[in-house]
């Protein structure tokens, strides 16, 4: 499971908007520079990420490993032709560049995902979004990160549970059905009782938002930002 | 002070439903009570007596039907944000009514909706988990404590409102006898330096000692009020655990 | 004792707040709190995988949460917990298949499927309803259940595929093959667990 980690490294120091800056920069900069010399700019940049967040480039391949499958797919359907000669190698060539680019996206975002603690990007998005929508957002990701991992041992207590009653011999869609009955259940019935406990403590629109402090290291990764966003556009 | 005139309720009027009991007859019968400041009050009741539903009319999570509540003077109805600093509240199993994945942000959520200054904030924050012996936890995960600890936090995140009154619905429920002794310790403590306390409870081992005030709920209704060691003996019949 | 002395002040301070604090009204706390938890819902059940009977890929269970989200909180709440789902895995809760998370999984090879997710949970709330408003799903018509997931499994699966060509520079043909053929049968057994569970009573809500 891809989540945080206390640490500090750069990036733990750096802002959770300079953070989200950086990789939109670099996403919008892949995007328009799928090329064999852009891509091979942006894998420098790759590593200069992941050496600020002190992350090997093999852990954070392995946090992505579920995406490998489709990056591998893409270009090889598309070198394959029905009829002879068959194989097209020449017709690979975007479609490898672009799940290169993904590859390195998604890498990149391993390096933020590590780094920034909820609460951080919940200030984030209280400050980037403004008044209530922002404030919904903001309370409203908390509580996903909250339910999470609570519902995930739900389902996991109601699936082994349903193995234990010969389960397996059911059919798939009764299987389903009652795996996923639970989790609406428990879902409805943790979010009513949060309620109450938020209800309870004043959940108000305008509360006091979390310190988000800048360090000496947001500025030139502010100019980054600034400077891939504008390549995009060269 | 919580005062409480002829309340009413029925769940079957109210949109939403935490507790079973969708029965037609009031879930609180006409009940009127008078809590004082600095008290140290058990309720207790068997299932279903509407212990629940009674103490979530203090800080107005429930709407009476009939009737009125008021805190220090003022009704709920009028200030809900008063009352839901002057009675804190915690609820029957802390894991549900934890809004953050860490100490430190759960105990601040309180005070970060009333809109105070960030050094106010980690003031309160601190002396809270200081009155339960949780300092230095503030970066600790809340799914890594164990059972007394979470029961411990979820008072200081009350606490952290700075309420006149406090109250615990089944505070002992699932924990093992260390932790129970830590949470009972706690409100020992937090009664001699003034709090009034008010705790819901079917378990009433050792709490008698502390409290100054019983109240037995059955059917909606206050059926015995009054200092402890006078009731002991009727408590049987009331199908409430006489603790031995 | 200074403590007291500052606790009384911290007390008056607390009484002249109360009237600047806004509270959120209970109807939108509650459907907050359900949008958030029907979001980590989804998340959740992109860990649970069965083995699928007419293809190699496991069947996980997130489209089944997208349906149940716009069947049981309705269009407007449905698509906000698959807003939400979507930035609280941006912005690094593991809730993308296979415990990702991070903004690069927007922009990667199942970016369309997750940004069609909203629409979908909208639409497919939205034609159970008929309207904005929630209602009992379990007094709308079979049919009316059947053809909004339907409609909701189309939504999701053209942005899926349209997402691949994007990002892995595929043709209609490769990503069609890629992005929908090996998945979409599965989703006929979702719509069939989907109308079981919204029409026993096991679940009360609304």
């Amino acid at each position: 499971m891809l989540t945080y980690e206390p640490g500090t490294s750069v990036a733990h120091r750096l802002d959770p908007r300079t953070k989200l800056a950086v990789q939109i920069g670099f996403a919008l900069a892949a995007f328009s520079h799928t090329t064999p010399r852009g891509l091979s700019l942006l894998t420098v940049l790759t590593g200069v990420v992941l050496a600020a967040a002190t992350l090997s480039p093999f852990d954070a391949v392995r946090e992505i490993r579920y995406a490998l499958p489709f990056l591998f797919a893409g270009p090889l359907l598309s070198a394959v032709v029905l009829g002879s000669p068959w194989i097209v190698p020449t017709e690979a060539i975007g479609p490898t560049l672009a799940s290169y680019r993904a590859l390195l996206v998604l890498l990149v975002s391993v390096a933020y995902v590590r780094t920034t603690p909820v609460r951080e990007s919940r200030a984030a998005i209280q400050r980037v979004v403004p008044g209530r929508p922002g404030r919904l957002l903001g309370v409203g990701v908390a509580l996903v990160f909250r339910f999470l991992p609570v519902l995930i041992a739900d389902l996991s207590r109601a699936r082994s549970a349903l193995r234990a009653r010969l389960g397996t011999e059911r059919r798939l869609i009764d299987r389903m059905r009652i795996v996923t009955t639970t989790g609406v259940r428990r879902a409805f019935g943790r979010a009513d009782r949060l309620e109450m406990a938020l209800r309870a403590r004043c959940f108000a629109w305008n509360p006091t938002l979390p310190a988000l402090k800048l360090s000496h290291w947001d500025v030139p990764s502010l100019v980054l930002a600034t400077g891939l966003v504008c390549w995009t556009f060269v | 002070m919580i005062e409480i005139r002829d309340l009413t309720f029925r769940y079957d009027r109210q949109p939403r439903s935490n507790d079973a009991g969708s029965a037609s007859r009031p879930v609180i019968d006409s009940v009127s009570l008078t809590i004082d400041d600095g008290s140290f009050v058990v309720l207790a009741g068997p299932n279903g007596s509407g212990k629940t539903t009674l103490v979530r009319h203090f800080n107005g999570l429930l709407v009476p039907d009939a009737g009125s509540v008021a805190v220090n003077g003022r009704r709920v109805s009028e200030d809900v944000v008063a009352a839901r600093t002057a009675v804190a509240m915690t609820f029957q199993d802390p894991r549900d009514g934890f809004v953050a994945a860490t100490v430190g942000a759960d105990v601040a959520f309180g005070p970060e909706n009333l809109g105070l200054k960030r050094e106010r904030i980690d003031q309160r924050v601190q002396q809270a988990l200081t009155a339960v012996r949780m300092d230095g936890t503030e970066e600790r995960r809340i799914d890594q404590l164990s059972g007394g600890e979470r029961a411990r936090v979820a008072i200081a995140g009350a606490l952290a409102m700075r309420p006149d009154h406090l109250v615990l619905d089944e505070p002992f429920v699932g924990l093992d006898e260390p932790a129970r002794q830590s949470v009972l310790d706690r409100l020992r403590a937090l009664s001699t330096d003034g709090m009034s306390i008010i705790v819901v409870t079917h378990d009433l081992r050792e709490l008698l000692d502390l409290a100054d005030r019983l109240l037995v709920a059955s059917g909606g209704r206050i059926v015995l009020d009054g200092p402890p060691e006078a009731m002991m003996d009727r408590l049987a019949d009331r199908e409430v655990r006489v603790p031995c | 004792m200074t403590e007291r002395s500052q606790d009384r002040t911290e007390h008056e301070e607390t009484n002249a707040i109360t009237s600047d604090v806004e509270l959120v009204g209970d109807e939108t706390t509650t459907n907050i709190v359900r949008a958030a938890s029907f979001a980590a819902l989804i998340g959740a059940l992109s860990y649970v995988s069965f083995p699928n009977p007419v293809s190699p890929t496991p069947v996980t269970l997130q489209v089944l949460g997208i349906f149940l989200a716009g069947i049981f909180l309705g269009p407007i709440w449905g698509a906000t917990a698959c807003a939400l789902y979507l930035v609280a895995g941006t912005l690094g809760a593991p809730v993308f298949a296979g415990g990702a998370a991070g903004f690069g999984v927007l922009l990667g090879p199942t970016g369309g499927y997750l940004l069609s997710m909203p629409f979908a949970a909208f639409a497919v709330g939205a034609i159970v309803h008929g309207g904005f408003a929630p209602s009992d799903p379990r007094a709308r018509g079979l049919i009316r259940l059947v053809g909004a997931m339907v409609v909701g499994t189309v939504l999701i699966y053209a942005a899926g595929v349209a997402g691949m060509m994007a990002t892995l520079d595929l043709g209609p043909t490769e990503a069609f093959l890629t992005g929908a053929v090996a998945l979409a049968p599965a989703e006929v057994l979702k719509i069939a667990a989907a109308v079981g569970i919204v029409r026993s009573d096991a679940i009360t809500a609304a």
